[in-house]
């Protein structure tokens, strides 16, 4: 073993930190070598010298100085572990719930509400408004029901009356009338045969011609109404609602008219043309059948009318 | 310390009336001031209080400490990066007062008040390991750990750090 190799031990050989192997082989080169004797002479001094290097006590005040920085730290590290995460909660809180962003949040519910409350009221009324149109059409009907009773009422009433001008207007309302009464129709019927003013019972033929496609007592009416009519004007406008109506019950009738001896120029070439109008298109008929049927038809509802 | 680290920081006194004394003496022999070495002491235990989760608990918490101690004399130097080191000049001077006497006692003393300089002139690696081995009484196995190398290493630069301390040493005298 060489000095260099023996050297690098001898600390360790004096601490002993070798293995007996080389603790053996340290202390045989050792015997051998005066050299490595003085080396391993002044190792020993220094290190036992390096031992009692003095290392100053620590002060008196390191022992106070610990125990406060452990207090403090226990106060710091342990008791505010709780408070703390309660603190960064609040923190965070008041960091998002700014006074601007509550204010925010408060504006965009009350709008929400506002719109939520807005659709279920407009919802509610739209059902109501339904509801209730429903019963006003209801008390709609009702009601012009009500009032086309009120007008035949009315007519009937004003048909009777002394001024012409109020008969016009009761005649009138028959224009109105969806569905004219059986009372109301004998009413203009006999105010056509009697009434004294012409203009009233002009204006009650023309009420009456449209009322009679649909009503066949109103053509019967109106048939027999010839014979008794001596004003040439309601002649001839017969005549035409006759023609108009193509009512073949009226030829007869027609042609007892044309034989009265005081009759309009006018009115009797009116009636003659009206006659061969209706019986023109009659030629093809058998006129025997048609004539009897012609003379039997308005006597049975002569008795009826009047 | 595995009971402080459960939290029964309390029993950090106890490890402070063991530990700090050898604490301060390895410190001051690598700082060389006894006030800062003091309040290094404070702050080695404030970390250990502060970072006990790191503790693992194997391994001794002799090496623990001094792994902590180190990092703590490091910062401590890198924020007096240019203070300059120094032994206490007073108490040296009060140890060589009246200069070599032939008593036996006085030269001895002389002797280790040389040593200690040339002891703080080493290199901050060869005086750490021997601090660490002669004053703290470390084994090499424990030195590696708390230096972070191999054993090996530990027992080469023990032997050059005191063949360093002997030269210093010899020139110091001379």
């Amino acid at each position: 073993m060489s000095c260099e190799h023996t050297q690098e031990h001898l600390l360790d050989y004096l601490n002993h930190q070798l293995s007996p192997d080389e603790r053996q082989t340290v202390e045989t080169h050792l015997t051998g070598c005066p050299d490595c004797q003085i080396e391993l002479h002044t190792t020993q001094q220094l290190w036992q010298k390096l031992g009692s290097v003095p290392a100053p006590e620590p002060s008196e005040h390191i022992r106070p100085a610990f125990y406060a920085m452990l207090a403090s730290f226990k106060e710091e590290e342990l008791k505010p572990q709780r408070p703390s995460a309660w603190v960064e909660v609040r923190q965070w809180l008041q960091a998002v719930f700014t006074p601007q962003f509550v204010g925010q949040v408060a504006y965009s519910v009350c709008l929400l509400v506002l719109g939520v409350a807005g659709g279920y009221w407009l919802t509610t009324q739209r059902q109501e408004a339904a509801s209730a149109s429903t019963g006003q059409q209801q008390q709609l009907a009702a009601l012009s029901s009500q009032v086309q009773e009120m007008r035949q009422v009315m007519l009937l009433s004003l048909i009777d009356d002394p001024s012409a001008t109020e008969r016009l207007r009761a005649v009138s309302y028959t224009k109105e009338l969806k569905r004219p009464q059986p009372r109301v129709v004998e009413a203009l019927l006999s105010t056509l045969n009697h009434d004294d003013n012409v203009n009233v019972r002009l204006a009650t033929l023309e009420a009456l011609a449209e009322l009679a496609p649909a009503d066949p007592k109103v053509r019967l009416g109106l048939v027999r109404s010839l014979s008794q009519q001596d004003s040439p004007l309601v002649q001839s406008a017969l005549a035409d609602v006759m023609v108009q109506l193509q009512e073949k019950d009226s030829v007869k009738p027609l042609r007892r008219l044309l034989a009265q001896p005081d009759l309009n120029e006018a009115v009797k070439n009116k009636l003659q043309e009206s006659i061969r109008s209706l019986s023109g298109d009659d030629s093809n008929l058998t006129p025997s059948t048609h004539e009897t049927l012609l003379h039997t038809q308005p006597a049975q509802p002569a008795d009826l009318v009047i | 310390m595995l009971k402080v680290k459960a939290g029964e920081v309390d029993r950090m006194g106890l490890l402070f009336e063991r530990y700090h004394r050898k604490l301060f003496a390895f410190l001051y022999h690598m700082l060389g001031r006894a006030e800062a070495s003091e309040d290094l002491v404070q702050t080695v235990f404030y970390r250990m209080l502060k970072y006990r989760h790191t503790y693992t608990g194997d391994g001794k918490f002799r090496t623990w400490m001094y792994h902590l101690a180190r990092n703590v004399l490091a910062d401590h130097l890198k924020q007096n990066r240019h203070a300059v080191r120094h032994t206490d000049v007073a108490a040296m001077a009060e140890s060589i007062a009246g200069g070599p006497r032939a008593d036996e006692r006085l030269q001895q003393e002389q002797e280790v008040a040389t040593l200690h300089r040339a002891l703080a002139r080493l290199s901050a690696d060869h005086r750490e390991i021997l601090v660490l081995s002669r004053f703290q009484e470390l084994k090499y196995a424990e030195i590696a750990r708390v230096l972070d190398i191999t054993e090996g290493a530990v027992k080469v630069r023990v032997h050059r750090a005191m063949h360093e301390l002997k030269a210093m040493y010899l020139k110091i005298e001379n």
